[in-house]
Parts: structure tokens; sequence; C-alpha cells
């Protein structure tokens, strides 16, 4: 055996120390996804964290087992300095349910992608006499996180649907990469790039798995026509601000109560449109999202048939936002 | 991010039309049906296979947050709770696909946020005495049914894809059942008021009083025995839900 076969990059300790670093990183990426999947209203975005918070949970599990094999603490995470730390909290830190396109870019866009550049890099200078027992961890993780990034991508693709979304997530991509380097990457001693596009190519086939088939969104042909030509009737009156048109639309009965609901949404109404409709045995609950100049409203308006036909027995309005902070 | 979050944060696209599970059960009983599908008719598994897709839903989504709520607990607690969140984002995917397969749309029935309030418990031990022993054990008793049913009318694509998803359940009621016990080992007030939560659980959450001891032929749903003890639970355990849901309110 030649003795060049024995050379090496890493001592015993500072191989255990990246080890914690990687760990640092794999265990923050397994919570932070496992809290937004709640936080998330899109299924692709939600059904995606979901996926993945087990193969991060196996890498953390995985780190930290190797740890007492290199003289180490076993199941240790550290961060490689404070600038690490503080990059961590930003890109845990949008968790509103409209910065989703954060969240992924975040996660897929730089952590993900940063961690294949390092895994390969780290995997490329390791001893193959002495080191199969992290170059094995290295080979797994390195495959899953690069299958990871390619579906966040694909999925960042689906949802960043104009150039308005776009320019947000470069923004937002661009901001975490300068903390990044600021850190010096996980290890805290990356140099540049740390993220390497050559190294993250994968084949679709590859990345299926990780992909959920998620239903299209709502048709509001799904309404029966009847009852959408009753709802069309209740939008236009509404649109056009005939307050008395519209109350025709409701039961007597109901008619205080759903004024007093509509109150937050006072003052003329821009736009409506049908988002929902739920079935509750031969009623039906239609959700309509309302525009008003400064606020976005969604209503759900309990349609039951009538002699005179379809009207609105009930009605709630379950939530508001700002026009700012609406898609 | 807080730990724990408010329940009015759980995040939906909004094509999904949230109701109390208690007002939908009132609007049904008001036209002359039965407050809960009672599986009778394609429509009917189509609404109980909604039910359990949000389910499966809620589910993935309080697991995640014991992932993240708690950092401080065990290690294999939370590699536990990690693998639940994959085997539930799994049955989100196969009820999406039941749905699908009988002819359903997402958001089709109102959702009701039971299961999340539970996986919002404050402790660990609640939470997995509440979710894991409760409702997943509910689960165990619903899914049972649901692949009697799929056999009745002759459906092996959801006789065989609700089995494989009752052979996870079990699994987690499992690990419900090991982290119950070592949560609150030592700390018996800990333990009294996780498994009373679970009681509570057991008692309220029951289906309108339709799951009963019994025959799949003689009662509505049949509490899974067997399933149950496969999953950790013990005689006596399956004696005292017994005799709770004979005492059980509606819902």
């Amino acid at each position: 055996m030649s003795s060049q076969r024995l050379s090496g990059h890493l001592s015993v300790d500072d191989s255990a120390r990246r080890i914690r670093n990687y760990r640092y990183a794999e265990e923050r990426l397994m919570r932070v996804l496992g809290g937004w999947i709640a936080l998330t209203p899109e299924l692709p975005a939600k059904l995606l964290f979901g996926r993945h918070v087990w193969d991060c949970a196996q890498h953390a599990d995985l780190w930290g087992r190797r740890l007492p094999e290199l003289r180490a603490a076993a199941h240790e995470s550290a961060p490689a300095n404070d600038a690490m730390v503080a990059f961590t909290e930003m890109l845990e830190s949008p968790e509103g349910p409209r910065q989703t396109l954060e969240r992924i870019v975040g996660v897929y866009g730089v952590l993900k992608p940063h961690l294949v550049t390092i895994y390969a890099r780290h995997l490329a200078s390791t001893n193959a006499v002495y080191e199969p027992p992290t170059r094995r961890i290295l080979v797994r993780c390195l495959e899953e996180e690069r299958r990871h990034a390619a579906a966040g991508a694909i999925v960042l693709d689906r949802l960043a649907r104009d150039a308005a979304a776009r320019a947000r997530v470069a923004d937002w991509e661009r901001r975490l990469l300068t903390v990044l380097e600021k850190a010096g990457g996980v290890t805290g001693d990356a140099t540049a790039p740390l993220v390497d596009p050559a190294v993250l190519g994968v084949t679709p086939e590859v990345v299926a798995p990780d992909l959920v088939q998620v239903p299209p969104d709502f048709d509001p042909a799904a309404l029966p026509a009847d009852l959408a030509a009753a709802v069309d009737a209740l939008r236009k009156s509404l649109e056009s601000g005939d307050d008395a048109d519209a109350a025709a639309w409701i039961e007597p009965a109901a008619r205080d109560a759903l004024r007093a609901a509509f109150a937050p949404l006072a003052g003329r109404i821009a736009g409506t449109r049908v988002v929902g409709l739920a079935a509750i045995g031969r009623q039906q609950m239609v959700k309509l999202r309302i525009e008003s100049p400064r606020a976005i409203g969604f209503v759900q308006l309990r349609w039951t048939q009538t002699a005179s036909g379809w009207r609105i027995a009930a009605g709630d309005l379950v939530s508001t936002e700002p026009v700012s902070a609406a898609p | 991010m807080d730990r724990p979050i408010a329940y009015d944060k759980l995040a939906r696209e909004d094509r999904f039309v949230r109701m109390r599970a208690r007002d939908v059960g009132e609007l049904k009983v008001e036209q002359g049906l039965p407050p809960f599908p009672d599986l009778a008719s394609r429509e009917s598994i189509r609404e109980r296979v909604h039910g359990i897709m949000v389910g499966e839903l809620q589910a993935m989504e309080g697991a995640g947050r014991t992932v993240y709520d708690f950092p401080d607990a065990p290690w294999e607690f939370t590699m536990d709770m990690a693998r639940q969140v994959w085997d539930e984002s799994r049955h989100v995917e196969t009820y999406l696909g039941l749905l699908e397969h009988l002819g359903g749309r997402v958001g089709e029935f109102p959702e009701s946020t039971i299961l999340w309030r539970c996986a919002c418990a404050e402790d660990a031990a609640a939470r997995v005495a509440g979710v894991n022993r409760g409702l997943e054990g509910l689960a165990c008793d619903v899914f049972n049914q649901l692949i009697h049913i799929a056999q009745k009318i002759g459906d092996p694509i959801i006789e065989k894809a609700v089995d494989y998803v009752l052979a996870d359940e079990i699994t987690h009621v499992r690990m419900g059942s090991r982290w119950l016990n070592e949560l609150t080992r030592g700390d018996a007030e800990r333990r009294r008021k996780a498994i009373e939560f679970q009681e509570t659980i057991d008692e309220r959450f029951n289906l309108g009083g339709s799951r009963q001891d019994g025959h799949h032929e003689l009662v509505p749903i049949s509490i899974a025995k067997e399933a149950r003890k496969l999953a950790g639970f013990t005689d006596e355990e399956i004696e005292r839900l017994v005799k709770s849901t004979q005492r059980s309110q509606v819902y």
C-alpha cells in the first residue's frame, strides 16, 4: 500500500467538529420543517415539508451516532459560530401564511443546496481507507439532500407564478446567502461558492417520490347550475353596491346577523370570487373571497333550497386581512 | 416561532370550509340525515374518506408541531414523531387518491379541527395520550370498519390502501403507549393528567355514539380490540373504553 493512500485532510477531532455542525443544520431543518407544516396553507408545500422531516431526522441521527466513534459525545449538535445561529434564525423567521415562498426558498434554495455542496466537497476529500463510516453517511445525505433540493425547486416554481413572486424569492435568497457567507457556511470555513450548481442536478425520476400529486385548484364549476346562478346574482348585487338586492338573497331571519358579519368589510366592494364549496347534507356552504379597497375578507354562506329557490340561511365572516398582505 | 402556536394559526388553502363538527352534525340532523356518514352509499363513504383525509392532514401538522415544540424531549421521542410526520404525509396522499377514486374533491365537505386542537396540548405526554392513543385509537376502529365495508362492496382499492394505513396507525398508537409511559415515569400527576386528557377524548369524540362493542354486522363501528391490543392497550383499558362508549355524548 502506498503511503499516499493514507493521507487525509481532517483529524479525528476536526471530523467530529464538522459532524456536530452538520447535525446542527439537519436537526434545525427537521424541526423547522415540522413546525412550518401547520403554518403553510398550500398543499404542495405542506406535503413537501411533511415528506422531508423524517429524512432530516435520520440524517441528524446518523451524524449523532457517528460522533462517539470519533471520541465525542453522541447526539450533540453545534453551530459553527454565532453567525450561523443568526442565519438559522433568519431562515426560520418567515412564519406568516403568505410567506410560503420565503420558507421554501430558504430551505430548498439556500440551505439544502449548500449542504449538498459541502457534503460533496467533504466526500471528495475523505480518506477511503480510514473514513468509510463517515463516507457512507455523506453518500446517503448527499443523495437525499440533492433530491430534496430538486423537489423544492419544482414546488417553488409551481407556486411563484408571477414576476413579483419571483422577485420576492430572489430577494430572500440573496439576503440569506449574504448571512450564510458571513458565517462561512455550516462549517464556518466554507469557501465560495457556498452553493455549487454543478453538484445539484438530479433526474425527474429521482425526485418523484418527494412530490405528492395534489388535486387541481378549486373550480367554481363544482357549483350546481341553479346555485351558481343564485350566487352570481348575489355577487353582482354586492359588487354594484345594491344592498337591497343582495338582502333579497338572504332569509329574513338571517339578515341582521349577516349585516353584522359583513360590517368589517363595509364600503365599496371591488370584487368577489367563489373559492370553495362544501356540502352539509342538501345544504351548500359557499365560500366567497370579497375584496374591498382596504381589506380582503372570506365569508362562508350557507345556502338552502326554499320554495323561492336557493337562499342564504346563515353566514360568517371567517377571516380578513389587509389588501397589502393578500396575494 | 411560538411554542406551541395558537389553534387558529392552522393554515389552509382557501378552498377549505372550516366548521365545528357539532354544528355540521346538528344541521344534518335538522335535514333528517344522520349526523355522521353511515357509509350506506358511495357518497357517504366519500364524505367519511374526506373526513379522514383532513384528519390525516391535521395528524401530520400535529406531529410536525411536536417535533418543533419539544426540543428538550428525548431524541428517540423526536425520531418517532418525525417518522409519524412522514407516515401521515403518505396517509394524506393515500386518502387524496381514495377521494379521487370515489369521484370526490378536496374541500367537498366542511373540515372540523378536533384533531388539531388535541394536538395543541401543552404537554408532550398529553399529546401522545390524546392524539396517538385517543384519536389514532379511534382511527383504528374507523379504518377497520372502512375495510369491512370495502370488502362488502367489493372495492379492493379501498380495502388494501386503508389496511396499510391501519398498520401504520397501530404503530402510532404503540408509540403513544410507549411515550406516555416513558415521559411520565416518576411523575404520577403528569401521568394522571395525560390519561385524563385521553379519556376525555375517548368519551367526547365517539362519532355520535356509533362506536360500540360488537361485530361489524351488529354495530355501526366496532371497537377494534385486536388492533388496540397490538398497539399496547391493556384489556382493562379496552373494557373502560367499551363502558365509556355506552355513556357517550354525541360527537
